[in-house]
């Protein structure tokens, strides 16, 4: 926190309640630095990983303590950046990344954000030139949010530190009608007024001198050249994951991976136990329902696996007893994230600290079925939008949803995918004005207009919104809660780099879903793995959520309208993710 | 006495260029005029939607965006344009409306808007007719723009009105003129390096904004000056980015020419603070808003000399105009710029002669003033 108004003991108490409200994701040391002169005082809470000794601790500074950082997240190629820094004459004083960044920083500037590859959000304060960084990776992987109010700069990994720290305690007036619309609160948006999450790729820099800020995109240009070739697309994806791979096994504390059965998991874990053999530990989950039972998957890679393998059972009994913990675990509401959850729990107990996911493969090679349904939002497009205004009569959910197309905006032809209610449903649920809400959903431009409708736009639309506020958020805010560390391979940012060069026809195949990714390691992925309809990484939660008593209770929810929709979700003709989604704004009420 | 005026545009903010920048700070004039004189204002934009709208221009309560939606459009306008006084259209392609309106309210005074290329040639026969018959007053954004009315439509000179673009009142005018650190790290630039920069829509149909020649000059003044580096910024379609690029390497400056893509808005003013020099030699700029952008940051400009860009440099007192077929004097006209590059207080002057000419303030005066004129206050 950084601020001139306060004494210096008031910032330090609030930033000392924000690391409490923190400990879960890093129960391992606490520190706090305050700067008097500046007002400013930074907070950390170690998840200690690499170099686990007390040399790790944070806020760290260099010998002259010109820079002080408090860091979150991993800096995978840390110790090639160590090498060149010690090649122009850096000393070091422990083995951890949190140094190196201090270092790079000293010697590069802030070019160095850019030569960082890894998960990371990190608050670096150069003392000499009275200015403040907060930095965030370029897949937007860690999280990072920031409240500015009367020249006052307060961060925080999670939203609940802000507000029970009492620093920003306003919640934002309309974060129900986006949560109901999507699923999720999407970035930049948070429960809270005037708290943001800063975008992936960019860096704010604070003027201690001025009170004012700036946020720029710290990414550097780089001419692209387009791989049109499938073999050499082939090649170049073998390397590039392999050495993905490879960089994020990088640990001191013990690693896994986290194993579904699906294409994406199965690949990554097959990478990785070449290159950690018997060190590998897979973490899995299996359940009573035998139409979610993957085992019979999960088997044929286990079998290839040399490390320790964890099962997990999940029974509806764990569903009902742990509910409360996950919903408030959550840090903000959300649809999903149950799955890790209860994954990350499991990890936790069997030692781990870090694990690999398999997230960023089917948004970055097609493997959603938005990658064709939007070819045929194209074709929707070119009819008048008001032909779809009177979508909104319809009863089934899946018609309903046409009427996202009355509405002119890139926003709405996601909605239309990937949406939850309609702005419609959504004004009588909250009993607001439809305009109102309209307005809410659309009023800005900050999503790039879409003219192709093409599997690039579909792939950017999967990344930049259902990837990164449903599923990173997700992952990552589960996996603190049990203090895991969640890495994506798949996200690393020279493999996505690579994937986004490779040319659409090349990329993409209308008749099987990531067929590249696949191709690409026919010889390791057994075909029963990706030969078979999608599964994903999911729970019975229909059923579960059906009999559960707090869920399907009409006499909680208020309204007619959310008590009807309840009545329809116990006629199992609604999805558990839009009751879910109402049943956790009733808290709210 | 009260008055109600229209403002009809095609498109105005779901896109961003030199027409859209002039009919943004247009509506905002208009916007603030008819606060402060408690009269009636509406824009009404037939391509926007609702909520493209950029709401520190003007409010929703002032804007209707009809998406597409010509019928809509249609029906408003019968329904509410007869009460108005003035009507204003930003483009002549809406000129059949003004035909109409023209019908259903004789009175009102209705005025088109004379941007550049778009009424320098002949128009359809609806269109001439509107043109000639029924508009009462043309707002030329530049004697350029004024003499190209009179010479292809042949209309009345009293009635058009040269009322120059202004800066647009939300850009940021720094006060101070180093380069930017995160832009000189994200082209891997150093401040030694001397910039040229082109900011222009790079589309295949529009051949004429003279960015090829800047390329070539490039590869001429490669060698006497090594650490030049050219930055061309703006959106470009797939078979313009394939044409420059193969002009780029035809003329050897891979290393000098940085194709940027669309540029982010609140980054703008960055650019024009990392470059030395901006350089458009257009033939058919009906005036050159960027210029006067680029001006506002203290960066000095080359242009081209036949069309509305002059109007832009003052003739002359706030850049260069050069002959854009003349591939010796752009390369002699850069090279002078790069050697005696401009010193801060230089670039500040710049900046306050060029806010002086073209401000927001003198702009709502004279738009109030043509306002009272016209209707006999």
């Amino acid at each position: 926190m950084i601020s001139k108004k306060r004494p210096i003991e008031d910032i330090r108490e609030k930033v000392m309640a924000m690391c409490a409200a923190l400990k879960h994701g890093g129960p391992d040391d606490e520190g706090i630095y305050a700067d008097e002169k500046t007002g400013l005082v930074f907070g950390h809470r170690r998840l200690s990983i690499i170099d686990l000794s007390q040399n790790g601790h944070q806020p760290m500074a260099d010998v002259q303590q010109r820079v002080w950082i408090t860091f979150n997240g991993e800096i995978y190629n840390y110790l090639e950046l160590k090498a060149q820094l010690q090649a122009l004459g850096a000393k070091f004083h422990s083995n951890t990344d949190t140094e190196v960044i201090i270092q790079a920083y000293l010697n590069w500037g802030m070019s160095s954000f850019s030569k960082f590859r890894g998960i990371f959000a990190f608050g670096l304060y150069d003392v000499e030139k009275k200015l403040t960084y907060l930095v965030r990776d370029s897949a937007g992987v860690k999280p990072l949010y920031y409240y500015i109010n009367d020249c006052e700069l307060s961060f925080a990994s999670e939203v609940k530190a802000l507000s029970t720290a009492g620093i920003a305690i306003e919640t934002d007036p309309v974060w129900k009608v986006r949560f109901l619309a999507y699923g999720h609160i999407p970035e930049p948006y948070t429960t809270l007024k005037d708290v943001h999450s800063l975008p992936k790729g960019e860096f704010l820099c604070w003027d201690h001198k001025k009170n004012s800020h700036e946020i720029h995109s710290y990414h550097v240009f780089a001419h692209r050249t387009i791989i049109t070739d499938t073999e050499e697309a082939k090649e170049a994806i073998r390397q590039s994951l392999n050495r993905a791979v490879q960089r994020q096994l990088i640990a001191d504390a013990p690693i896994g991976v986290f194993l579904s059965g699906g294409t994406d998991s199965s690949l990554i874990t097959l990478l990785a136990n070449q290159q950690k053999h018997a060190n590998l530990k897979t973490v899995s989950i299996f359940f009573n329902e035998t139409a979610y039972d993957e085992r019979m998957y999960q088997d044929l890679v286990l079998k290839e696996i040399e490390g320790e393998k964890f099962a997990h059972l999940v029974r509806h009994h764990d569903f009902e007893e742990f509910l409360p913990d996950i919903i408030g675990d959550m840090d903000m509401p959300t649809t999903d994230g149950i799955n890790t959850w209860f994954i990350s729990k499991y990890a936790h107990e069997d030692g781990l600290k870090a694990v690999l996911s398999g997230v960023g493969a089917d948004e970055l090679f097609g493997g959603y079925p938005s990658f064709t349904r939007i070819k045929y939002i194209k074709k929707m497009r070119q009819m008048p939008t008001a032909s779809f205004a009177a979508a909104k009569y319809f009863t089934s959910d899946k018609y309903k949803k046409i009427s996202f197309l009355s509405y002119n905006h890139p926003l709405a032809d996601y909605l239309l995918m990937r949406g939850h209610y309609t702005p419609t449903d959504i004004a009588t649920i909250l009993e607001m004005d439809l305009r109102e809400v309209e307005s809410i959903l659309f009023n800005n431009r900050q999503v790039p207009a879409i003219t192709n409708y093409n599997e690039e736009d579909a792939s950017w639309f999967e990344i930049n919104l259902y990837m990164q506020n449903q599923l990173l958020r997700d992952s990552d805010v589960m996996g603190m809660s049990h203090a895991l560390e969640i890495r994506v391979p798949f996200l690393d940012e020279d493999f996505m780099q690579l994937a986004e060069s490779i040319a659409p026809e090349v990329r993409f195949d209308e008749t099987q879903p990531k067929k590249l990714l696949v191709d690409s390691f026919s010889d390791l992925l057994p075909r029963a793995i990706w030969d078979r309809s999608k599964m994903g990484f999911t729970f019975p939660l229909q059923q579960w959520m059906r009999e559960h008593k707090g869920i399907n209770d009409e006499s909680f929810y208020r309204g007619r309208k959310a008590k009807s929709l309840v009545k329809s979700f116990k006629k199992n003709t609604m999805h558990w993710s839009k009751i879910f989604a109402l049943y956790q704004i009733q808290m709210h009420v | 006495m009260s008055r109600k005026i229209i403002l009809y545009t095609l498109r105005t903010f779901s896109t961003t260029g030199g027409i859209q920048k002039m009919t943004r700070t247009l509506a905002h004039s208009l916007y603030h005029i008819a606060k402060q004189q408690q009269w009636d204002f509406k824009m009404w934009s037939l391509y926007d939607s609702p909520y493209d709208l950029m709401t520190q221009y003007l409010t929703h309560d002032n804007f209707a965006g009809f998406s597409r939606s010509k019928l809509k459009l249609g029906i408003y306008t019968l329904f509410k344009a007869p009460k108005a006084d003035v009507v204003i259209l930003s483009h002549v392609n809406l000129g059949l409306l003004g035909l109409v309106i023209k019908i259903l309210n004789p009175k009102c005074q209705l005025w088109l808007v004379a941007h550049g290329i778009e009424v320098w040639r002949p128009l359809s026969f609806a269109k001439r007719k509107f043109v000639q018959r029924f508009c009462d007053k043309f707002i030329c954004v530049s004697s350029y723009t004024k003499s190209q009315m009179i010479k292809w439509h042949h209309v009345d000179s009293e009635k058009c009105t040269v009322l120059n673009n202004v800066v647009d009142p939300f850009i940021k005018h720094p006060d101070e003129f180093e380069k930017p650190e995160y832009l000189l790290n994200r082209y891997s630039l150093t401040p030694e390096n001397q910039v040229i920069f082109t900011l222009t829509r790079l589309a295949s149909s529009e051949q004429y904004k003279g960015y090829e020649q800047v390329i070539r000059a490039v590869s001429r003044l490669k060698y006497q000056f090594p650490k030049i580096k050219y930055i061309l910024s703006g959106q470009y379609d797939s078979t313009e980015e394939t044409r420059i690029k193969e002009l780029i390497s035809a003329c050897g400056v891979e290393k000098q020419v940085i194709l940027t893509g669309f540029l982010n808005e609140k980054e703008l003013a960055d650019y024009f603070l990392l470059a030395d020099l901006f350089v458009l030699p257009s033939r058919k700029e009906g005036f050159g808003i960027v210029f006067i952008e680029a001006l506002t940051c203290g960066l000095p400009v080359i242009c081209g000399n036949a069309d509305g860009s002059v109007d832009a440099i003052r003739n002359g007192e706030l850049g260069t105009a050069i002959n854009v077929n003349d591939l010796d004097e752009l390369e002699k006209t850069i090279a002078a710029y790069l050697e005696r590059p401009l010193t801060v207080e230089a670039r500040a002057y710049l900046q306050s002669r060029c806010l002086d000419y073209f401000n927001e303030m003198d702009y709502r005066k004279n738009l109030l003033r043509l306002i009272n004129d016209e209707l006999g206050a």
